[in-house]
């Protein structure tokens, strides 16, 4: 577990990270969302004694992460895959982490494996891999030490759909053997799918934390995507229900929740063909959090 | 995922407080971290090749000496003063690869999570950076019984007898003071291009431009080998290599300047530096 404690860090008169506390647990993937230049890095740095914290503190399983000897049999790291010497190959930057850590070479075979990197691309030098191999290779070298608990900055970022499903896999199984995972990212929708709990940081504070469900449970007002055979009929008996109604691709977007719409269209015998929560709901809930923090004004926040 | 070795697996117990058992946990041994960092200095392309061609260089200064020199300066301690001196400009930058690696290819990110005690580190990449100069040293002194065979056969007289000073002064000392120079300029710049100019500005520039003042001022002359450390460690290969007290206290005064405090500094800020 890492549990994290009014951590403060400044630079200068910046204050990066500002009396930033919480836990994550085992058994659980916590997702560290938030803009970028939010403080989700520094935060991660502090814990891994990358950087010295101005105030508060990070312990990891109970002990700061400078006591754990031999830390990477017990902390899995992953802050930056593109940080690794460029004229290494693959093979060669897994094989100096498990020598450092005491690991047979066969353990490095079972992590390129894992992380689907075959013979060819793991000699590759590190230059002319693609970002989301870097990705792998990182999280390969992450888990090499067998670790009860990953500390992940973005790893989802440049993998294709298809890695960013075989991630969640991967953090889900390790998650449900009982490790604690702890990843950052900038995109809502990447740490929707695989966390369980979200942290949500801005400016170098947390604004929300909790499971999707409790941070959703303070959002009120719902909406609904619905689509029926007849989406003309649905809008007119919608609308004189009170219900906000807009066109959106091939159906319609409801203000209203998913129940209410079924219950109408079973009153007045329209066929649905698609009825589901818009998850518009946890994105909104993100933007307005941060919204004082964003880089960009967005269009609609602004009027 | 049954892809999923022992990989995710966490150790049992772990799991229901979250706490980690460190009981059976032992720190990685500095023999391991040294071991790594004398395999970073050689598994890149720049590091190997630099390595080879500093040898391959050595063997080609000592053919063309063979052929070049007088028929009385071809002894075995000839070749091994003319090896010492060209390994001694280029060993400092191995050296600096070695350190500045790990902010400029950035590295030392993981370096640094895998051993946050950082000052271990530093030992390791010191054991590391001994170990291979003392190594290439040797190759060196190898090197240099070819470049005296081939004098031997070009008509020159076997002469194998190495005077002491010259092999512990001009060879081991000097060399070793340079891997020093080497650590001491790549920790306190932590650029490996800043720090290959930085020693060149050192080792090639600041020598003529103290010669130049020396040359217009006579006093500038006397005080020069106080203050700079490359004139002051010229008796250690001219002459009987043999410096007296006085150029002893010249090595020391500017080796404290040019070698100690800047190392002393380099080290500390090593040890604070935020890896990026």
């Amino acid at each position: 577990m890492i549990r994290v404690t009014a951590l403060t860090k400044s630079y200068g008169h910046f204050t990066a990270v500002d009396d930033v506390s919480f836990e994550a647990r085992p058994g659980r993937v916590t997702g560290f969302l938030g803009p970028n230049g939010a403080g989700k890095t520094t935060t991660m740095r502090v814990m891994v004694g990358l950087t010295t914290a101005t105030s508060g503190e990070v312990t990891i399983g109970g002990h700061h992460y400078r006591d754990i000897p031999n830390p990477g049999r017990h902390v899995g790291v992953l802050l930056d895959a593109s940080a690794q010497h460029a004229g290494r190959t693959g093979r060669e930057i897994l094989s100096l982490g498990a020598e450092t850590m005491g690991l047979p070479s066969s353990r490095v075979d079972e992590m390129l494996e894992l992380v689907s990197l075959d013979a060819r691309e793991s000699k590759r030098r590190l230059r002319n891999y693609s970002l989301g191999m870097k990705q792998r290779l990182g999280i390969a070298h992450a888990l090499l030490g067998d670790p009860s608990v990953l500390i992940l900055d973005e790893p989802a970022n440049g993998l294709d759909p298809a890695g960013i499903r075989w991630m969640r896999g991967l953090l889900k199984g390790y998650a449900d053997r009982g490790g604690t995972v702890l990843l950052s990212s900038h995109l809502l929708n990447e740490v929707e799918l695989i966390a369980d709990e979200m942290v949500l940081i801005g400016h170098g504070r947390i604004v929300a934390q909790g499971t999707k469900e409790e941070l959703l449970a303070g959002a009120d007002h719902r909406s609904t995507h619905a689509t029926s055979l007849d989406n003309a009929q649905l809008a007119r008996v919608l609308t004189e229900r009170g219900h906000a109604v807009v066109a959106a691709g091939q159906g319609l977007r409801v203000e209203a929740a998913p129940v209410e719409i079924g219950r109408a269209a079973a009153e007045h015998s329209i066929v649905l063909t698609d009825l589901r929560a818009a998850e518009g709901g946890l994105e909104d809930l993100f933007l307005s959090l941060t919204s004082d923090t964003q880089r960009d004004v967005l269009e609609g926040a602004a009027s | 995922m049954s892809a999923i070795p022992h990989a995710a697996a966490p150790h049992a117990g772990t799991a229901d407080l979250g706490t980690i058992d460190l009981s059976s946990s032992d720190a990685v041994p500095m023999s391991r971290l040294a071991r790594v960092e004398l395999r970073k200095a050689l598994d890149t392309r720049a590091g190997r090749w630099f390595t080879i061609a500093i040898l391959v260089l050595v063997l080609a200064v000592q053919v063309i000496y063979a052929f070049a020199a007088p028929e009385d300066a071809l002894a075995y301690g000839d070749f091994l003063g003319v090896a010492g001196g060209v390994l001694g400009y280029f060993m400092p930058i191995l050296i600096i690869m070695l350190v500045t690696s790990e902010a400029s290819q950035r590295n030392g990110l993981v370096t640094f999570t895998l051993e946050p005690r950082r000052s271990r580190v530093v030992v390791a990449k010191f054991l590391a950076g001994f170990a291979l100069a003392i190594a290439v040293m040797v190759l060196a002194a190898l090197i240099a019984v070819v470049g005296t065979l081939i004098g031997i056969a070009t008509g020159a007289e076997a002469q194998w007898s190495v005077d002491g000073n010259l092999l512990f002064n001009g060879f081991v000392l000097a060399n070793v003071i340079g891997v020093l120079i080497g650590f001491a300029i790549a920790t306190l710049l932590m650029n490996t291009p800043a720090a290959i100019v930085g020693y060149f500005v050192y080792s090639l520039i600041l020598p003529i431009a103290v010669g130049i003042l020396g040359s217009l001022s006579s006093g500038f002359a006397d005080v020069a080998p106080w203050i700079e450390f490359n004139t002051a460690q010229t008796p250690l290969f001219m002459g009987d290599y043999t410096p007296t007290g006085e150029e002893w206290a010249q090595i020391a005064t500017s080796g404290l300047i040019w070698l100690v405090l800047p190392l002393a500094l380099g080290i500390a800020r090593l040890m604070r530096i935020e890896f990026k």
